[in-house]
C-alpha cells in the first residue's frame, strides 16, 4: 500500500515529536525540517505528498515559504501557527496554503485535516485521467456544460450567484478560500461592505444542498476567514 | 528639524552639550562693507574657496549678475545653485532659489547682498529671511551687506549721502550674526578703482563719482561701518542676559517721522542695554484709512528692531503715555517734535509739559523732525482724507442750522426774547455734535450760528452788522458756549464709543474663554475658536489642526464666511504649505505679513509656550487689512485658545497617567490570581504524566485512563485560560482593536458549540433562533469568546443533565443573545458582582480555581467595546439568564 509523505516544518522540538508520533501510528511517511532553509531543501529534494508548515520560524516568515513553494509547486500546504490572529492565516490562505490548524490543536483534528486534503489529492490525480465536465462529490453532482446543479439526483434551483459560489468552491475543494478571494472571484471586486451579502447567499445556497443546514456537510465556514467545501469519503 | 546623516564631527558637537545648539543651527558670516566696491563679495568668495580647500561642501546661492570681472573670475571652481528666473511685468529677474538650496543641502552656501528685497512671488518677502531659513535648516550662510543697509544706521547714512535706502536690514540679523568681517579700503584707493571703471561702466562712473562716491561721501560712511563693527564687537563682549535697568518707550503713531524716533530709541535701547517698548495709543481720532497704513508700517519697523508692541486705549496720549511708564517700569521717553506741537489756541499743555507734569521721574527725549520732500506730501495727502470728510455729515448740519433759524423766526413772531433764540442755536450746536462724526462739523455749526444769529435775529436784521454794543460780547459768549458744549458732547460720544469696544472686547474675550472653558476636546475647542473668529472679523477661516503623534498638520476644518463654496480657494496645496511653513517656524506668515505675502490667506499659530497646538487662517482679500483692533483681539484670542489647548492636552496626559496606574493594578492583580490558578492544573498535569511514566507497569487500564483524562482536562482549561488572558491583552493595551465584521448569528453559534467545555456531552445544548439569517456586527474571534464563556459557565455551575438554551432574536436594531441554564441560580447580591474581575462564585467551593473569575469580566469589556450591553437575570422556574447585545447588519441581498 502507498504510504503518504509528509514534510513536517516545526521548529518546537516537542510539537514536532508529537506530530510525527501521531503520523507514525497512522503509518504515513514522514520527513522534518526545523528552519525554513531546510523546509525548502526538503521540499525540492524529497517531493512530499503535504507540507505541513508552522508559520513561526526562527529563520523566515511561513508566508514566505508558501509563496517560495508555489513558485514550482502546487503540494498542499497545512499551516499550523500558534498565532490566534486572524490577518496570519488570511495571509497565509491568500498566499497559496490550503488549509490552516491554530495551535493548541488536538490530534484527531490534524488527522482529520491530513485525510481531506489527501482525498483532495487523490481525486485530483484520478481526474486528471477524465474529463471534467462534471463535478461528483457525495450526494452533489455539478454539470458545467449544463450548469445545472443536483443533490441525489434531483435539481437544485440556484440563483447565478450560488451557481457561481458552488462552482467555485467546487473547483477548489478541499481547500479554504478566504473572503477576500471568494468576493474577488464571484463579484469581480472585493469590497469589505460586501461581505455581508457574501454570509446571506452562502447561508441560502446551504439551506439548497445541505440536509441539515446547522450541521454542513459540504460547505464548512471558518469564523472570520472564509469557507470550504469538503471532500465527501466515497 | 530635519533628519541629519550622523556624521562623527556632529555626533562629537553634541556632545559638546552647551555647543549643541549654536551647531544644529548654521552659522552666518557677513562680509561688511562701507560702500559697494570694498570687495565684499571678493573676499567672501575667497573665503569660500578656503573652505573648499578644507574639504567642506560649499555652494553658491546667489551672486549679483553685474558682480566685477575679477570677481567673477573666483567663480570658477565653486558649484553654481542656478537663480530662480522669473517675469516681473516683461522683465526677466533672477532671484535665490530658496528651496533649491534646501534640497541641495551643502554644508556652507554663498548669497550676496542680504538685505535684497525678493520679487513679490518668493516665499519671503526679504532675503534675509530666505536666509534664516538656510540657517534653520543646519546650513551655514556666507553673506554680504553694506551699511547704508542697516535699518538703524538708515537716517545717518541718508543725510550723509542724501539718497534715502529702500533696501534695508534689521539691525537683529547684523547683531546676531555669528562672525562679521569688515571689509575695509581706503577711500582714496576706492576713488581710483572706481575711475578705472572697475566698479561701474565708465559712463555710470563719472556720475556716482559726483554724487554718492565724493571723498568726504565715502570717509563718514567708513567712520559709520567702523563704529558699528566696533558697536557689534561691544555688544558680542557683554552679551548678558539682563538689563541695565533702562526700559526706553516710544510712542508709536501713524506720522511718517516716526520712524525716525523709532530708530534713535533701538539704537539708544542698544546703547543701555536696556528693554524696548513701542507704545499704541489708540484713539478715536485715529483715522482709519490712510494713516494706518502709515502705523502699520511704523509698528513693523519697531518690531524689526526688536520693541515690543503695546496697545492702551485713550485719548488723552500723555496720561496714557505717563500711566503705562508707571505701570511697566519705564525710564526713558523718546518723543518726536511732530508730536509735540503746540497750537496757539490750545487751552491744554503740550504733550513734553503734561508728560513732565504727569510722571516727574521719567527723563524724555525730543528727537527734532526734519523734513523731507516725500514725507511732506504724504502728510499733505494724510491730512486731506484723514479728517473724514462727509458729505452726509454737512447736510444733516446744514439742515439742523435751518431748522433752528426757522424755529428762530418763529420764536422772533412770538416775540420770544434773544435769549431763547441763543439757547435754540446752542441746542443746534449740541444736536450737530451728537449726530456727526468728529469735532469739525459742530465747530463750523457754532460759527455759522454766530453768524446766522447776527444776520437774522439782531437789529439791523439781515446785515452782518451790530448796532449795539452789547452784541459783539453776546456772540463772543454763544461762539465759546456752542464750541465748549460741541467739544463737551464729542468727547463724551467718543469716550462712550471707546468704552463700548473695551468692553465689546472684553465681553468676545471672556465669552471665548468660557467657550473654551466648556469645551472638551481639542476638536471643540478649535471648532468654537473658528466660531468666535468668524464672528469677530466676519471672514472666512481655516483651522489646521496639529496632530500630535505625527507631527504635522490635519486637514483643515473650513468655516466658511458664506454658503457658497469659496472654500477651495483656500485648500490649495501652496496654501498648505504656508500653515505648514506657520507650524514649523512658529510664526506668522501669508497675506498683510513680510513672509509669502502672495498667499489668500493670513496664518497665525495657535500656540501656548513654544508648542504650536493649530493653524489658524483667516481669509484677506488684496490690498485689505486687518484693523489694530480686530488683530490685538484675535492675538488674545489665539493666546486663550491655546492656552485652552495646553490645558486639554495636560488634563488628557494625567487621565493617561491615571488609566495607566489603573492597569497596572489590574496586571499586577492578573498576575497574582494567575500564579496562584496556575499551580494547581500544572501540578495535577506534571504529577499525573510522572506516575504514568514511572508506574505505567503496575497500574491497571482503567486507573491509566483515568489520569490520562485528568491531564487532558487540566491542559484544556490551561487552554482556556491562555484565550482569555490573550484578549484581555488585546483589550488592556489601550483601546480595544476591534476587526469588525458581519457574522452570521447562526454560524457564530454552531462554531462557539464546537469549542466549549468537552463535559457539555452531559448537557442538553439547545440553539433557538428566530431566524437563521440574523446577522450581527462583531469581531467574531471575540464574540466567540463571550458565548464560549458564558456556555461553559452555564455547565461548570449546574448538574450533569441540565438544560442550557442560546436564542438570539432582533430587536431593533441590535441583536439580543440569551444563554439560559435551570441550574441552581445565583443569589441577588450575587449577580451585581458577576462581571467584576476576579470574582468567582463560592469560593470556599473545592474546585474554586475552576473559576479565575477573568471570564465574565471579559465578557463585559467585550460587548462595551461592540457598543452593546450584558446582563444577567433569573430564568424561570429556576436558573440563569445571560443576556447580551450587537449591532444588528442589515443585509441587502440585491447584489
Amino acid at each position: 500500500m502507498y504510504k503518504p509523505r509528509i514534510l513536517v516544518v516545526e521548529d518546537d522540538k516537542a510539537v514536532r515529536n508529537l506530530i510525527t508520533t501521531t503520523l507514525e501510528t497512522q503509518g504515513y511517511q514522514y520527513h522534518t525540517a526545523s528552519t525554513g532553509g531546510e523546509s525548502i531543501m526538503e521540499a525540492i529534494s524529497n517531493q512530499p505528498d503535504v507540507v505541513i508548515l508552522d508559520l513561526g520560524l526562527p529563520d523566515m516568515d511561513g508566508v514566505d515559504i508558501i509563496k517560495k513553494i508555489r513558485g514550482w509547486s502546487n503540494m498542499p500546504i497545512i499551516v499550523v501557527s500558534a498565532r490566534s490572529e486572524d490577518r496570519d492565516k488570511i495571509d497565509a490562505l491568500d498566499a497559496g496554503a490550503d488549509d490552516f490548524l491554530t495551535k493548541p490543536f488536538s490530534v484527531e483534528e490534524l488527522l482529520a485535516r491530513l485525510r481531506v486534503t489527501l482525498r483532495r489529492l487523490r481525486y485530483d490525480v484520478e481526474k486528471a485521467g477524465k474529463s471534467s465536465s462534471v463535478f461528483v462529490n457525495g450526494e452533489l453532482k455539478i454539470d458545467y456544460a449544463a450548469g445545472c446543479a443536483y443533490i441525489a439526483d434531483a435539481e437544485v434551483h440556484l440563483t447565478p450567484i450560488e451557481y457561481r459560489l458552488l462552482c467555485l468552491l467546487a473547483k477548489n475543494v478541499g481547500k479554504v478560500l478566504t473572503h477576500n478571494y471568494i468576493l474577488k472571484e464571484v463579484w469581480g471586486n472585493a469590497l469589505p461592505g460586501d461581505t455581508p451579502s457574501l454570509r446571506v447567499f452562502m447561508a441560502t445556497l446551504r439551506k439548497k444542498i445541505e440536509k441539515n443546514p446547522s450541521q454542513p456537510q459540504y460547505i464548512q465556514t471558518h469564523i472570520g476567514i472564509g469557507y470550504r467545501m469538503l471532500r465527501i469519503p466515497e | 528639524m530635519e533628519t541629519q546623516r550622523p556624521n562623527p564631527d556632529l555626533l562629537l558637537q553634541q556632545i559638546m552639550g552647551e555647543e549643541q545648539k549654536r551647531q544644529v543651527r548654521g552659522k552666518l558670516k557677513i562680509f561688511f562693507g562701507y560702500a559697494a566696491g570694498v570687495g565684499k563679495t571678493y573676499a567672501m568668495l575667497e573665503a569660500a574657496h578656503q573652505a573648499s580647500k578644507a574639504g567642506i561642501d560649499v555652494a553658491v546661492g546667489y551672486i549679483e549678475p553685474h558682480a566685477r570681472p575679477d570677481t567673477l573670475a573666483l567663480l570658477d571652481g565653486l558649484e553654481l545653485i542656478p537663480p530662480l528666473l522669473m517675469d516681473h511685468k516683461g522683465v526677466a529677474i533672477r532671484e535665490f532659489d530658496l528651496d533649491r538650496a534646501l534640497a541641495r543641502r551643502p554644508q556652507l552656501i554663498l548669497i550676496d547682498e542680504l538685505a535684497h528685497t525678493n520679487a513679490d512671488s518668493c516665499r519671503h518677502a526679504k532675503r534675509y529671511q530666505d536666509v534664516e531659513e538656510l540657517l534653520k535648516a543646519g546650513i551655514d550662510v556666507y553673506t554680504t551687506v553694506n551699511v547704508q543697509h542697516l535699518e538703524s544706521l538708515n537716517d545717518v547714512v541718508a543725510s550723509i549721502t542724501g539718497i534715502t535706502v529702500r533696501e534695508r536690514l534689521p539691525d537683529t540679523v547684523f547683531d546676531n550674526a555669528d562672525q562679521v568681517e569688515l571689509v575695509d579700503i581706503e577711500p582714496d584707493e576706492l576713488i581710483q578703482r572706481l575711475s578705472q571703471g572697475k566698479i561701474y561702466q565708465k559712463r555710470q562712473a563719472r556720475q556716482a563719482l559726483a554724487h554718492f562716491f565724493s571723498k568726504t561721501n565715502l570717509v563718514a560712511l567708513r567712520e559709520i561701518a567702523l563704529l558699528r563693527s566696533a558697536e557689534r564687537v561691544n555688544k558680542t563682549a557683554e552679551k548678558r542676559d539682563y538689563y541695565a535697568g533702562e526700559h526706553i518707550l516710544i510712542c508709536l503713531s501713524a506720522s511718517p517721522s516716526n520712524a525716525k524716533v523709532i530708530r534713535t530709541a533701538a539704537r539708544m535701547a542698544d546703547a543701555f542695554h536696556g528693554k524696548f517698548t513701542a507704545l499704541f495709543v489708540e484713539r478715536e481720532t485715529e483715522s482709519e484709512t490712510v494713516a494706518q497704513r502709515g502705523l502699520t508700517e511704523n509698528l513693523r519697523l519697531a518690531e524689526q528692531l526688536g520693541a515690543r508692541i503695546a496697545t492702551v486705549y485713550g485719548d488723552d496720549v500723555a496720561y496714557q503715555i505717563a500711566e503705562y511708564a508707571k505701570a511697566s517700569g519705564v525710564t526713558k521717553v523718546i518723543i518726536g517734535r511732530s508730536n509735540n506741537v503746540k497750537y496757539w489756541w490750545s487751552s491744554k499743555a503740550n504733550l513734553v509739559e503734561r508728560l513732565t507734569s504727569l510722571a516727574p521721574a521719567l527723563d524724555i527725549y525730543i528727537i527734532p523732525d526734519t523734513l523731507s520732500p516725500y514725507r511732506n506730501k504724504r502728510r499733505l495727502l494724510g491730512k486731506v482724507q484723514g479728517e473724514g470728510f462727509s458729505f452726509e455729515d454737512v447736510a444733516v448740519s446744514l439742515a439742523i442750522l435751518i431748522f433752528t433759524t426757522l424755529l428762530g423766526f418763529w420764536f422772533d413772531h412770538l416775540k420770544f426774547g434773544e435769549a431763547s433764540i441763543i439757547m435754540l442755536y446752542i441746542l443746534g450746536v449740541l444736536v450737530t455734535a451728537l449726530v456727526t462724526k468728529g469735532k469739525l462739523y459742530s465747530a463750523f455749526s457754532s460759527l455759522i450760528s454766530v453768524f446766522a444769529f447776527n444776520y437774522f435775529f439782531t437789529a439791523p436784521q439781515f446785515a452782518f452788522q451790530v448796532f449795539d454794543t452789547e452784541y459783539p460780547v453776546t456772540f463772543l459768549f454763544l461762539l465759546i458756549v456752542s464750541i465748549i458744549v460741541s467739544t463737551l458732547t464729542s468727547k463724551v460720544k467718543m469716550q462712550a464709543k471707546q468704552a463700548a469696544q473695551k468692553a465689546y472686547r472684553t465681553e468676545v474675550l471672556l465669552e471665548t474663554s468660557q467657550h473654551f472653558q466648556s469645551a472638551q476636546t481639542q476638536q471643540e475647542i478649535l471648532t468654537e475658536l473658528a466660531r468666535q473668529m468668524l464672528r469677530l472679523l466676519d471672514r472666512t477661516v481655516l483651522i489646521y489642526p496639529v496632530k500630535e503623534e505625527q507631527q504635522e498638520l490635519s486637514e483643515p476644518l473650513v468655516f466658511a464666511k458664506d454658503a457658497e463654496l469659496e472654500s477651495e480657494l483656500y485648500t490649495t496645496p501652496d496654501e498648505r504649505a504656508v500653515a505648514v511653513w506657520v507650524y514649523k517656524n512658529n510664526k506668522h506668515a501669508g497675506a498683510t505679513t513680510n513672509t509669502l505675502p502672495g498667499a489668500r490667506c493670513l496664518y497665525m499659530a495657535v500656540r501656548s509656550h513654544e508648542t504650536v497646538f493649530a493653524v489658524a487662517a483667516i481669509a484677506i482679500g488684496q490690498r485689505e487689512t486687518l484693523g489694530a483692533f480686530e488683530k490685538n483681539l484675535l492675538v488674545a484670542m489665539l493666546g486663550e485658545c491655546g492656552l485652552a489647548l495646553e490645558k486639554d492636552l495636560v488634563t488628557k496626559t494625567k487621565n493617561q497617567i491615571a488609566i495607566q496606574a489603573q492597569q497596572e493594578q489590574l496586571r499586577a492583580n492578573l498576575l497574582r490570581a494567575i500564579s496562584h490558578d496556575l499551580r494547581t492544573p500544572l501540578t495535577s498535569i506534571s504529577g499525573n504524566a510522572g506516575i504514568l511514566m514511572e508506574n505505567g507497569d503496575i497500574l491497571n487500564e482503567e486507573k491509566k485512563k483515568q489520569l490520562y483524562s485528568d491531564i487532558l482536562d487540566d491542559s484544556i482549561w490551561l487552554i482556556n485560560l491562555v484565550e482569555n488572558l490573550l484578549s484581555v491583552t488585546r483589550i488592556e493595551n489601550g483601546t480595544m482593536n476591534l476587526t469588525m465584521q458581519s457574522e452570521l448569528v447562526d454560524e457564530v453559534i454552531q462554531e462557539a458549540l464546537r469549542h466549549v467545555n468537552r463535559r457539555s456531552s452531559e448537557h442538553d445544548i439547545r440553539v433557538n433562533l428566530e431566524d437563521d439569517m440574523l446577522m450581527a456586527k462583531m469581531d467574531s474571534r471575540l464574540i466567540l469568546q463571550v458565548i464560549i464563556n458564558i456556555v461553559d459557565n452555564a455547565i461548570q455551575y449546574t448538574d450533569p443533565g441540565s438544560h442550557i438554551t442560546i436564542a438570539a432574536r432582533k430587536s431593533k436594531d441590535m441583536i439580543l443573545f440569551e444563554i439560559s441554564d435551570d441550574g441552581a441560580g445565583i443569589p441577588d447580591e450575587a449577580k451585581s458582582k458577576l462581571f467584576d474581575m476576579f470574582y468567582t462564585v463560592d469560593k470556599n467551593r473545592g474546585d474554586g480555581r475552576r473559576g479565575l473569575g477573568l471570564g465574565l469580566s471579559l465578557c463585559k469589556s467585550i460587548i462595551h467595546a461592540h457598543g452593546g450591553i450584558i446582563g444577567v437575570k433569573d430564568h424561570a422556574p429556576h436558573g440563569l439568564t445571560f443576556y447580551f447585545t450587537l449591532y444588528s447588519e442589515e443585509v441587502n441581498c440585491d447584489v
